[in-house]
């Protein structure tokens, strides 16, 4: 298998390298990255838009250019998190939490280098697993069912709610707003509405994008301007050799990088998705920190862990797709009515029909993320003098595209509004010490928790045993419940230790 | 004394409408998914169970809330200004645009409503000239139109300025 | 590759004569672009089929003004339907729907009706194919049907479907109260989690559409035991390497007798003239006409349907209220 994976592979590389595909392949980048950095305009979005132009391309060339799209938007997506608290895609959420407030310090180049970095470092791993495992991966994700999802969920929630500094009731009333309001429109189990007062413009839910543009980034506009008129970090230098100080910085991080890597690879496979990814990713790090106090502050590793989590489960999110056909991500599902249009089936026999297709994608996601590494990073000084604009030219325009970002998630002027409303919460919440991070968590986990929950207790006939039922489900279910009281067991562990540890000196003194 | 400094509310106060309204949406909501159905039926939870259960406990935590705002440990704390004067006023440069703005949107389209607001925004609250504001705005916007109406083809809102040109 | 633009180059001359013999244009065009609005998630079935017509119009020139596809998936398809109706008076929006236009207002008491809009045309009708998956022993639907009666009251066999109170639910409340079984339904987001989840062995059984299962079909992941139609497919092309579509027996002949089949179908928002309705339903047969729609029919296994109004309105008559009776039987009517 590994012999014919690298060959099958080397031709691959041979079918792109034309000068054709590198340009599409630059193209797609830069598109990627645009739509990644335009709020509300994600991933999902670029592709689709794209789609019918390239009905008339060769199907190699298409998927070279929409797969490019794609690493873009995943690489652009944490351009707005960083500078300006606005995630540019859901996924990069978790980027703002120390992202923002190291651009705030001035160190807006280390933040966003690091960010790129990262990300190519996930979809590194996950291309390197798709191109040896993907049969094997493609038969685990088949083990995944509806009690198997639901453990995922938990533990993604798991690892990310610690106890944080913030008064308990009011971490708890934020990730209960959270879970209603996903709770809100279509019910997909029942099949009935909640509770939409007969209001059309709620029947679709509360989008989580909407949301957290308001709570996050019109909110941090207030609360910027609240203090005074300019955005910190302007001071930040112009620097292009901030780059490899960054870089040189990093591998004391590798086990940051290796965990998140692995989280995001699991999350994209199973299909958790990216956000679920990033949130994990972000809460496995500061789990996992001798000085976990000190994450939100502007800590480094509090931009690896998510972004690498988020690129690595977007990437490897790609391979259920392509072997089973089912899609991973909304990207995923826009390349997935791709593929059919172009006449290629996806699904388990996509590898064996179309050889020459799948070998050709799996190159261009190596040279793709090379290609994307080299941009971005070209980028980072400029999009670092960004934050050298005066204040009013900037708040402005961040609210018009905060609005247009919001608009464009279902053409409703409806989430305009309701961005501005949560913006309001937002600047409350956040003077009155009301965490952000549990609602947004649980606004993007809370359905999909709960249809997984529901459909599990339809097929188990309501009994709970189910999440144990067998070893993987069971794991998953254990591992989570441990992470859950960590914080306590942690507790218990050092009680226990400190009276052994004391006594010894104890009787030396005496 | 500087009036500047003077608080407009205190912190407590808005601690109590916050927590306040938190309570009376939760039990609004408890209502809305008991009349749903929200208990453990033969086949797993019910569709109101879980929001239902959601909104009992969002209502406790609220209560609580309010408690703890109440309680004397938090005096000092709970006197502090919620948001000082000037502040306010700032803070209200910001928003009261943005409202306007958005009711811009629905009658003069988002394009129209956002050049106004960069203008206005970067000569009144900004020390920009007109000259530069207008400009800035205008190629603002118009990248913005290109982008999303001709090269992306995703419609914004739209008002009678678009209209006239066939958009 | 060379097979594909032949095709293309096929199609280019197909279009230019079937676009000569047609009437003269219709008294109403565009004046602005036209948002062609997909009521359901991005990828899925009718996702396909509005990119497919926005592909052959751009690739004809079908149009003058932009034709432009706009996801209205919330809500299970509410939102775009919803959208629709606060839409009246504006022909610049057009919707592909199927049989959530019904299901959805009766499972939810949403205030819409089909009537609030302007039915156009009829695109195609979907088949619903009875699936299960390959390992199981059951080769037949008899066989599946006596083994689900079997377990039943014990331990019900898990029919997985897309949505809850949609068509997949409604046809297994059908299946269940004519052969006397009970199933338990698990309702899934999509066609294609429904169609992994019976692969992985999460469910014993779906009723997908043929293109929400055929990729599965043809890896010999799941057995299709027969077709809700009361005639079998027409494509006799093998699409797996034993069976083509027109293998599959319908329903009927296995002695299971339901049939069911799904409208998609165009409509424009609710007063639309009799001018702007002529106007799409050509555009919509001239896209009918080209290579790669039919095509599209036939990789998707599409049943084919005659074009205009009145067709599409005798079947949203007829197919109302059978699913108000069946809805009614199933008790799956909003209470409150």
């Amino acid at each position: 298998m590994d012999g014919t994976a690298i060959e099958s592979l080397l031709h691959g590389f041979v079918v792109l390298l034309t000068l054709k595909n590198i340009l599409l392949m630059m193209l797609g980048i830069i598109l990627g990255i645009f739509v990644g950095v335009l709020p509300g305009l994600g991933g999902p979005n670029g592709v689709a838009l794209l789609l019918p132009l390239t009905f008339t391309m060769d199907p190699t060339g298409a998927i070279v250019l929409l797969s490019c799209i794609y690493w873009g938007a995943l690489f652009g997506g944490a351009i707005t998190s960083i500078l300006f608290n606005i995630p540019g895609e859901a996924w990069s959420v978790a980027t703002t939490f120390d992202g923002y407030p190291m651009a705030q310090q001035g160190r807006a180049g280390e933040a966003l280098t690091a960010a790129f970095t990262a990300s190519f470092f996930g979809a590194l791993a996950a291309v390197l697993l798709i191109t040896f495992l993907a049969p094997l991966v493609a038969r685990f994700a088949l083990r995944f069912g509806p009690p198997e999802f639901f453990a995922v969920y938990f533990l993604t929630f798991c690892s990310f709610v610690g106890m944080g500094k913030e008064a308990r009731h009011k971490i708890l009333i934020s990730m209960l707003i959270g879970f209603l309001l996903a709770a809100v429109g279509m019910d997909t189990v029942g099949g009935s509405l909640r509770m939409t007062f007969g209001f059309s413009d709620l029947l679709r839910g509360f989008d989580f994008l909407v949301a957290v543009i308001g709570l996050f980034g019109l909110s941090e506009i207030l609360l910027t301007m609240e203090e005074k008129l300019a955005f910190e970090g302007k001071q930040a230098k112009l620097d292009v050799k901030v780059v490899w100080r960054t870089w040189k910085s990093l591998p004391r991080y590798w086990a940051t990088l290796l965990r998140s890597a692995v989280a995001g690879c699991w999350l994209g496979i199973t299909p958790g998705g990216a956000i679920a990814a990033s949130f994990m990713g972000y809460g496995l790090a500061k789990r996992f920190s001798r000085d976990p106090d000190s994450f939100g502050t502007g800590r480094i590793e509090g931009v690896l862990a998510p972004e690498t989590a988020a690129h690595a489960a977007g990437t490897s999110a790609l391979l259920p797709m392509l072997a089973l056909g089912i899609p991973g991500s909304g990207t995923a599902a826009v390349l997935l009515g791709g593929l059919m249009i172009w006449g290629l089936q996806p699904g388990p026999l996509l590898f064996v029909e179309h050889a020459d297709f799948v070998w050709g994608l799996i190159a261009s996601m190596y040279l793709g993320n090379i290609a994307g590494l080299i941009l971005v990073l070209a980028t980072v000084p400029l999009f670092a003098a960004i934050l050298r604009v005066p204040f009013p030219t900037i708040a402005s325009s961040v609210i018009v595209l905060c609005a247009i970002g919001a608009y464009a998630v279902h053409g409703a002027v409806f989430d305009i509004w309701l961005m501005v409303v949560f913006g309001i919460i937002g600047y409350v919440f956040k003077k009155l010490d009301y965490p952000l991070a549990p609602l947004a968590l649980a606004l993007v986990l809370g359905d999909r928790a709960e249809d997984a929950f529901r459909q599990t207790m339809i097929a188990s006939r309501g009994s709970l045993g189910v999440f144990w039922s067998n070893s993987l489900v069971g794991s998953i279910t254990t591992l989570a419940l441990l992470l859950l009281f960590w914080p306590v067991l942690s507790d218990i562990v050092k009680r226990l230790r400190k009276p052994r540890g004391g006594l010894p000196t104890e009787a030396a003194s005496s | 004394m500087n009036r500047e400094k003077d608080a407009v509310v205190s912190r407590r106060t808005i601690e109590l409408i916050v927590a306040g309204t938190l309570a009376i949406v939760g039990i609004g909501l408890a209502i809305s998914n008991w009349k749903l159905g929200a208990s453990w039926a033969a086949d797993g939870p019910q569709p109101g169970y879980f929001p239902f259960m959601l909104s009992v406990m969002l209502t406790l935590a609220s209560l609580y809330g309010i408690f703890d705002a109440l309680r004397e440990r938090h005096g000092a704390r709970g006197d502090a200004a919620f948001v000082e004067r000037a502040q306010l006023v700032r803070v209200l440069q910001v928003l009261v645009p943005t409202v306007l703005f958005c009711l811009g949107t629905e009658f003069l389209g988002i394009y129209v409503a956002g050049f106004l607001l960069i203008t206005g925004f970067m000569r009144w609250i900004g020390t920009s000239r007109w000259i530069t504001a207008i400009a800035v705005a205008l190629v603002l916007m118009a990248s913005l139109f290109w982008c999303f109406e001709i090269q992306f083809q995703v419609p914004m809102p739209k008002g009678p300025i678009e209209d006239r040109l066939g958009y | 590759m060379d097979s594909r633009s032949t095709a293309w180059g096929f199609g280019a001359i197909a279009g230019a004569v079937c676009l000569a013999s047609l009437p003269a244009a219709a008294a109403w065009e565009p004046t602005k672009p036209v948002e062609f609005i997909v009521p359901a998630g991005a990828g899925g079935a009718s996702d396909q089929m509005a990119r497919t017509i926005q592909t052959i119009v751009q690739k004809y020139e079908l149009m003058k003004q932009p034709f432009i596809v706009s996801l209205k998936g919330g809500a299970s398809g509410a939102e775009g339907l919803m959208a629709m109706k606060q839409a009246a008076g504006d022909p610049h929006k057009i919707i592909v729907a199927q049989s959530s236009l019904y299901t959805i207002p009766y499972a939810t008491n949403l205030p819409f009706s089909w009537k609030d809009l302007t039915p156009v045309t009829l695109m195609a009708l979907d088949e619903f194919v009875l699936w299960d998956n390959v390992e199981l022993p059951y080769k037949t639907t008899q066989e599946f049907l006596d083994a689900a009666k079997k377990v039943s009251t014990t331990e019900p066999m898990k029919m997985g479907g897309t949505g809850s109170k949609r068509e997949d639910h409604i046809l297994t409340a059908f299946i269940e109260s004519k052969a006397g079984v009970k199933f338990a339904y698990i309702p899934y987001k999509s066609g294609g989690e429904a169609a992994t989840q019976l692969v992985g062995k999460h469910t014993d059984a779906n009723v997908n559409n043929p293109s929400e299962n055929i990729a599965q079909w043809r890896a010999n992941q799941v057995r299709a035991l027969c077709v809700f139609d009361k005639e079998r497919l027409p494509y006799k092309a093998k699409v797996t390497e034993t069976q083509s579509w027109n293998d599959i027996p319908t329903c009927k002949e296995t002695g299971l007798d339901i049939d069911y089949l799904m409208l998609r179908g165009i409509f424009i928002p609710g007063g639309g003239t009799p001018d702007q309705v002529a106007f799409y339903d050509q555009l919509m047969r001239k896209v009918g006409a080209t290579p790669e729609w039919k095509e599209y029919m036939e990789k998707n296994a599409l049943k084919e349907a005659e074009f205009g109004p009145a067709v599409l309105k005798a079947f949203l008559e007829k197919d109302e209220p059978l699913h108000k009776q069946l809805m009614t039987e199933a008790k799956f009517l909003a209470t409150n």
